[in-house]
C-alpha cells in the first residue's frame, strides 16, 4: 500500500476507480447496519470498519498523500474519534444523572419503540453511532500513522 | 469435537509462546497475535452449545451460547488496538535502535543505560538532598559563638 | 540559599524589575478574612453542622461541624491566614523581583496557599476519619508545593521531598487505622466511633497509627527532621505552616479523635513521652541555632510537644489547656516568623551572627516581636502567660515528673526566644537595612496588638478554649486563665522557669556545648540518617529490578509463563482427573470446520518455522480467516463478521508496518552452535506451552459450566428491543464493557501516534 513507488508498479486502474467510488457505498451499508443492528448481524463497530476499509483500499490504490487529498474529510479522524467517543460514553452514563445504573437505554424495557421505517428510535442508536464514529476515526487515524512514515524516518 | 477445538488451541498457544521466545521482535508480535487468537478460540468454543444464530429466537430454538460471542467480539477488537500498539513499538525501537533483534537491542541498552548513570546519580542526589547543599545539624550551629568557647 | 543568589545578582546586574501589585494575593487575604468572619459568625451562631452522603456505597459521608475545636483551628487558619496573606502580597513581590521571576509566579504560589487554608479548614471541621484523611493529605501536598516554591534551588526542591514522603506516608498508617476501626466497628464516623470503641487490641493498633501520623505531621520526635528543612520556602510559608496550618493539623488530629486515643492507656503514655523528648530536643537544638528560622523551626517542635504532652496527660484541665496553647502558640509564632523574614528582606541576612542592632533602625518591628517574643516566653501582660499557667497547672496536676519537666521547657523557651530577640534588635549594630515595608510589619504590629489584649482580657479566648476543650475530653471544661498574686504552684514554677531560663540566656558557653553535643548526635544516630538510608535502600532495589528487567526481555516472558506453567501443573497434580476429559462427537457442520481446524493448525507451524516477515504476515491472515469460517458455522455470525474485519484491517496494519522495516539482516551466526542449542530450548519450552494449553483447554472445555446468564440475556433481548442477543449484550447488557472497550481503542491509537509520529495525531 505504501509502496507506490517504490517498485515502480503503479496500481492498477481498476483498482483507482473503484477506490475512488467504494466510500460512498461504504457508508450506506454501514448506515444499513446500525439501522438493522439490533434486528441482524453487526453493529456501530462493523458498520465503522466497513467504512474504514473503503477508505484504506484508497490508500492502497493511491497512497496515502493521494488518498488524503482525494478524501480531505479524513484530516477530521482525531476529531470524528474524539466525538464518537464522547458521544457513546455521554449515552452510556447519561442515566446516572436521573439515578439510573449506567448503560441503562430508553426507551426502558418493554415500552414501546417509535419507528421510523426499519429504524427503531432509542438511546442505544446513540451510543452504535458514537461507536462507529470512535471505530472510523480511530482505524483512519491508524492508517494515517502507519501508511504515510516515508521520508520521516530520518528527520 | 471438543478435543479438535483443544488441539487447534493448543497449537495455537505453543507456536505462540515458541515466538514469544524468538530474537525478532517481528516474531514476537506474530506470537502474540497467535496467543490472542487461542485465547478468543478457547472463548468461542466454550459455548459448545451450538445452534443456530441467536438472532429472534423463538421458544423452541436451541441458539448458540451469545454470552461467549461478545466476550471474543470485545477480545477481538482489543487484540486490533494492541497488535497495533505493539507495531507501533517495534517501529520505534526500530528507528531508535536500528535493530529488531533483541541481543542487539540488549546490548544497546546497556549502553544507553550506562550513559544515563549520571543523569540518575542527580536524581538521587535531587531526592536524598545534595552534598553540599546538605546541611548537617551540627554545622548549623552559629560557627561564630563556637570559637568563642573554644 | 536562594535568597543571597538572589541579592547577589540584583548587585552584579541591572536593578531588578518592579513588579505589579500583587492582586491575586489580596483577593486570598480577603478570601481568608471573609472566612474568618465566617467561622466566626457560625460559631457565636452556635456552630451547626451537616452531614451529605458522599459515596454511600463505601460508608463514606461529607460530614462536617463547626464545633469549638473546629472553631479555633478554623478561626486560626482564615485569621493568621488572612494577615499571613498580607504580609505575603509584600514578600512575595519582593522575593520574586529578587529571583527575577514574573509575575505569573504568583499563579504557582497563592492558589496553594489558598487551598492550604481551605484544606485546613476542612480538616478542622471534618467529623469522618476518611474525610480526615483526604483534607491531611491534602495540607501535605499543599505544603510540598510551597516549600518547593524556590524550585531551582535543590535544597528547596529536597526539602519538599522530604515533607510529603514523612507526613504523607505516615498518613496512610492514619488510613490504615481508620480501616481498621471500620471493621471492628462499622462506621468512619468520628462521634459514632467515640460511642461504640472500646478498649481492645483493635483499638490500641489503630490509635497508634492514627497518632503515628499525627505525630509526623506535628513534627514530633523522631519525625521532626523534615520541619528544620522546610524552611527552604518562602516566609510566608513558614509563618503559616508552623502556626496555622501543616504543624497544627498534627494536634487538631490528636484533638479530635483524643477520646479514641484514650481507650489505649499504652498510646496515651506514648503521647506523654513523645511530647517530653520533642519539648527538650526542639528546646535544646533551638538554643543555638544560627539561622532565624531554624531558631524558630526547632522553637515550634518544642511548643508542638508542649501540646501533644497536655493532650498525653488527658486530664480535663489539660485539654483545655492544649486549645488554649495552640492559639497563643500560632499568634506568638506567626509574628516571630513575619519578623524574621521582614529582618530578612529588610537586611538581606539570614544569620544570627550577622544580624544585630536592629532596635534603633526598625522600632516598631522590635517592639511588637518582642510582646510576640515575650508571649512565647510566657511572661505576664501577654496572652502567652496563661498559656504557661495552664499548662503547670496541668503538669502540677500530673505529678512531680511532668512539674520538673514543664519548668525546664518553659525555661528553655525563654532561653533561646530571648536569645534570639537580643541578638536581633540589641548590641552592636551589623547588617544594612535596605528596605522597609509598612505592609510587612503591620501584621506584626496588629498580631502584638492582640498579645497584649489577650493578655488583658482572657475571657473571649477562655471561652473558644474550653468549648474546644470539651469537644476533645467529651464532658464540660473549665479553662480560667487569670492573674492571681500568690503563692500558688504555677507561680512558683512561672517564676522558678524564667531564674533557670535567664541563667541559660547568661551562659551561652553551656548552651552552645549542650545544644552542640545534641545535634553532633543527632546527625550521627538520628532519624534523619534512616530516612536516608530508606531512601538509598528504595533507590537501589528500583534500580535492581530496573537492571532486571530491562536486560532481557525473554527472561522477563519467562517470568510470566514459567510460574504460570507451574501453578497450572500444581492444579493438575491436586485435581482429579478421572472423567474431566471428554472427546466430544462430531455432526453436521463439524465435518466442514474438521479441516478447517486442520488447516489452521499446520499454518500456525509454519508461521513458527518461517523466517520471512511478509510470509509470517500472510500466515496470521490465513489463520484469521479460517478461524472466522469456523465462528460462522458455530452459530457465532457477529463474531464471524467482526473477525473477518479485524483480520483485513490486521493484515494491511501488519503489511505497512513491515514496509517501515528495515529489510531482515543476515544471520550472521545462524547454524551455529549457540544458535542450534537454542533454538532446541525454544521448540521444548513451546511445546511444553502448548502441551500445558492442550490439558487446560480440553478439560476446561470439556466441562461447561452448568449454568449461565446466558439463558436470561436471551430471555431478556426481546424486551431490550434487540433481535441479535450478542448485539444487545455488547451495547445494553454489557454496555459498560463496550464503553472501556472503545475508550481504550482511542487510547491506543493516541499510543500510536506517539510512538510515530510524536504525538501528531495527523
Amino acid at each position: 500500500m505504501v509502496r507506490r513507488s517504490g517498485r515502480g508498479a503503479a496500481p492498477d486502474s481498476v483498482v483507482r476507480v473503484v477506490a475512488r467510488m467504494l466510500p460512498a457505498p461504504s457508508v450506506m451499508v454501514a448506515a444499513a447496519l446500525i439501522v438493522k443492528g439490533y434486528a441482524e448481524v453487526g453493529d456501530g463497530f462493523a458498520a465503522g470498519v466497513i467504512v474504514a476499509l473503503a477508505v484504506s483500499l484508497t490508500y492502497v490504490a493511491v497512497g496515502a498523500d493521494g488518498a488524503e487529498a482525494v478524501l480531505p474529510v479524513l484530516r477530521h479522524a482525531p476529531k470524528i474519534a474524539v466525538t464518537g467517543l464522547l458521544l457513546a460514553l455521554a449515552s452510556g452514563f447519561f442515566p446516572l444523572v436521573y439515578g439510573e445504573e449506567p448503560v441503562s437505554h430508553q426507551p426502558a424495557p418493554g415500552e414501546p419503540l417509535t419507528k421510523f421505517g426499519k429504524l427503531e428510535l432509542f438511546t442505544q442508536l446513540l451510543m452504535d453511532i458514537g461507536v462507529f464514529l470512535l471505530v472510523v476515526g480511530v482505524l483512519v487515524m491508524l492508517l494515517h500513522q502507519f501508511g504515510r512514515l516515508r521520508g520521516e524516518e530520518k528527520s | 469435537m471438543i478435543i479438535a477445538f483443544a488441539l487447534a488451541a493448543a497449537v495455537l498457544f505453543g507456536s505462540g509462546a515458541y515466538l514469544l521466545l524468538k530474537r525478532d521482535l517481528v516474531r514476537m508480535v506474530a506470537g502474540i497475535m497467535l496467543i490472542s487468537q487461542a485465547a478468543v478460540l478457547t472463548i468461542i468454543a466454550s459455548s459448545l452449545n451450538r445452534g443456530q444464530a441467536v438472532i429472534h429466537v423463538g421458544p423452541d430454538d436451541d441458539p448458540s451460547d451469545p454470552l461467549p460471542q461478545a466476550l471474543a467480539l470485545t477480545a477481538l477488537v482489543i487484540g486490533l488496538a494492541t497488535v497495533a500498539l505493539l507495531l507501533a513499538m517495534v517501529h520505534r525501537v526500530v528507528v531508535v535502535f536500528r535493530t529488531s533483534e533483541q541481543d542487539a537491542l540488549a546490548a544497546t541498552e546497556a549502553e544507553v543505560e550506562a550513559r544515563l548513570e549520571r543523569k540518575r546519580q542527580a536524581d538521587r542526589e535531587e531526592v536524598e538532598g545534595v552534598e553540599g547543599a546538605k546541611e548537617d545539624d551540627a554545622e548549623a550551629i552559629e560557627h561564630e559563638e563556637l570559637g568563642r568557647v573554644r | 540559599m536562594a535568597l543571597d543568589r538572589g541579592r547577589a545578582a540584583r548587585d552584579e546586574a541591572a536593578p531588578a524589575p518592579r513588579l505589579t501589585p500583587d492582586w491575586p494575593g489580596w483577593v486570598a487575604c480577603a478570601t481568608a478574612a471573609v472566612g474568618f468572619f465566617a467561622c466566626l459568625v457560625g460559631w457565636l451562631a452556635g456552630g451547626d453542622g451537616f452531614s451529605v452522603p458522599w459515596a454511600p456505597s463505601l460508608d463514606l459521608h461529607l460530614s462536617f461541624r463547626l464545633d469549638g475545636l473546629g472553631a479555633i483551628y478554623g478561626l486560626l487558619a482564615t485569621g493568621i491566614g488572612a494577615l499571613v496573606f498580607a504580609y505575603g502580597t509584600r514578600y512575595m513581590t519582593l522575593h520574586l523581583e529578587h529571583e527575577r521571576r514574573g509575575a505569573v509566579e504568583r499563579w504557582r504560589f497563592w492558589p496553594w496557599m489558598l487551598l492550604f487554608a481551605m484544606a485546613m479548614v476542612g480538616l478542622a471541621t471534618a467529623q469522618d476519619l476518611v474525610l480526615v484523611f483526604v483534607f491531611f493529605d491534602l495540607t501535605a501536598v499543599c505544603s510540598y508545593y510551597l516549600i518547593g516554591f524556590d524550585r531551582s534551588d535543590s535544597k528547596a526542591r529536597t526539602s519538599a521531598v522530604m515533607a510529603l514522603l514523612v507526613t504523607v506516608v505516615s498518613a496512610v498508617a492514619m488510613l490504615i487505622g481508620a480501616v481498621l476501626l471500620y471493621a471492628a466497628y462499622g462506621t468512619f464516623a468520628i462521634p459514632e466511633l467515640i460511642e461504640r470503641v472500646g478498649p481492645s487490641e483493635t483499638t490500641t493498633v489503630a490509635a497508634a497509627l492514627i497518632a503515628v501520623a499525627a505525630l509526623a505531621k506535628s513534627a514530633q520526635v523522631p519525625l521532626h527532621f523534615w520541619l528544620p528543612r522546610a524552611m527552604a520556602a518562602p516566609t510566608p510559608v513558614s509563618a503559616y505552616l508552623h502556626s496555622a496550618a501543616m504543624v497544627a493539623a498534627g494536634v487538631l488530629v490528636i484533638g479530635r479523635v483524643h477520646r479514641l486515643l484514650e481507650r489505649s492507656e499504652l498510646v496515651m503514655t506514648g503521647l506523654l513521652v513523645i511530647g517530653a523528648l520533642s519539648i527538650v530536643v526542639g528546646g535544646v537544638l533551638a538554643l543555638r541555632r544560627d539561622r532565624l528560622k531554624q531558631v524558630l523551626a526547632y522553637s515550634t517542635i518544642s511548643q508542638y510537644g508542649y501540646m501533644v504532652l497536655l493532650y498525653g496527660m488527658g486530664s480535663s484541665t489539660s485539654n483545655g489547656a492544649a486549645a488554649f496553647y495552640v492559639m497563643a502558640h500560632a499568634v506568638a509564632k506567626s509574628a516571630l516568623f513575619m519578623t524574621a523574614g521582614a529582618v530578612t528582606m529588610a537586611t538581606g541576612e539570614d544569620r544570627l551572627s550577622k544580624l544585630g542592632g536592629l532596635g534603633r533602625r526598625m522600632p516598631v518591628l522590635a517592639v511588637a516581636s518582642a510582646v510576640a517574643a515575650a508571649s512565647l516566653a510566657a511572661l505576664p501582660l501577654t496572652i502567652g502567660f496563661f498559656k504557661d499557667e495552664l499548662f503547670f497547672a496541668a503538669a502540677w496536676e500530673e505529678g512531680s515528673v511532668t512539674t520538673v519537666l514543664a519548668v525546664v521547657a518553659a525555661a528553655l523557651t525563654l532561653a533561646y526566644i530571648g536569645r534570639f530577640w537580643v541578638t536581633l534588635f540589641l548590641g552592636a549594630e551589623k547588617g544594612q537595612v535596605t528596605e522597609r515595608s509598612v505592609v510587612m510589619v503591620a501584621p506584626v504590629a496588629f498580631l502584638a496588638a492582640v498579645t497584649v489584649v489577650g493578655g488583658l482580657v482572657t475571657e473571649p479566648f477562655a471561652r473558644l478554649a474550653a468549648s474546644a476543650g470539651e469537644v476533645t475530653a467529651g464532658r464540660p471544661v473549665e479553662v480560667d486563665p487569670g492573674y492571681h498574686l500568690e503563692l500558688s504552684p504555677e507561680n512558683l514554677m512561672a517564676i522558678a522557669a524564667w531564674t533557670l531560663g535567664g541563667l541559660l540566656l547568661a551562659a551561652p558557653r553551656l548552651t552552645t556545648v549542650l545544644s552542640r553535643t545534641l545535634a553532633r548526635a543527632g546527625d550521627l544516630f538520628g532519624p534523619r540518617r534512616g530516612y536516608e538510608a530508606m531512601l538509598h535502600g528504595l533507590d537501589r532495589a528500583s534500580a535492581g529490578v530496573h537492571g532486571l528487567e530491562v536486560r532481557d526481555l525473554r527472561s522477563s516472558i519467562a517470568a510470566v509463563l514459567v510460574p504460570a506453567g507451574l501453578l497450572v501443573g500444581l492444579a493438575f497434580a491436586a485435581t482429579p482427573t478421572d472423567g474431566a476429559f471428554a472427546l466430544g462427537h462430531v455432526s453436521g457442520a463439524d465435518w466442514v470446520i474438521l479441516p478447517l481446524l486442520g488447516l489452521i493448525t499446520v499454518v500456525t507451524l509454519v508461521i513458527a518455522r518461517s523466517r520471512s516477515r511478509l510470509a509470517i504476515a500472510l500466515a496470521l491472515s490465513v489463520v484469521g480467516f479460517a478461524l472466522a469460517a469456523v465462528y460462522a458455522l458455530i452459530g457465532a455470525p457477529d463474531v464471524a463478521l467482526v473477525a473477518v474485519m479485524v483480520e483485513t484491517m490486521l493484515a494491511l496494519v501488519f503489511v505497512a508496518a513491515l514496509a517501515r522495516l528495515p529489510q531482515e539482516e543476515p544471520d550472521e551466526d545462524r547454524g551455529s552452535v549457540v544458535r542450534k542449542k537454542r533454538r532446541r530450548r525454544d521448540v521444548v519450552a513451546g511445546s511444553i506451552a502448548g502441551l500445558a494449553a492442550f490439558v487446560t483447554v480440553w478439560g476446561f472445555l470439556s466441562k461447561p459450566a452448568a449454568e449461565s446468564v446466558s439463558d436470561d440475556h436471551i430471555r431478556l433481548a426481546p424486551e431490550a428491543h434487540g433481535g441479535d442477543v450478542v448485539t444487545a449484550i455488547v451495547a445494553d447488557f454489557r454496555g459498560l464493557d463496550t464503553l472501556v472497550e472503545i475508550t481504550v481503542l482511542l487510547v491506543a491509537v493516541i499510543g500510536v501516534a506517539t510512538l510515530m509520529r510524536r504525538g501528531k495525531t495527523w
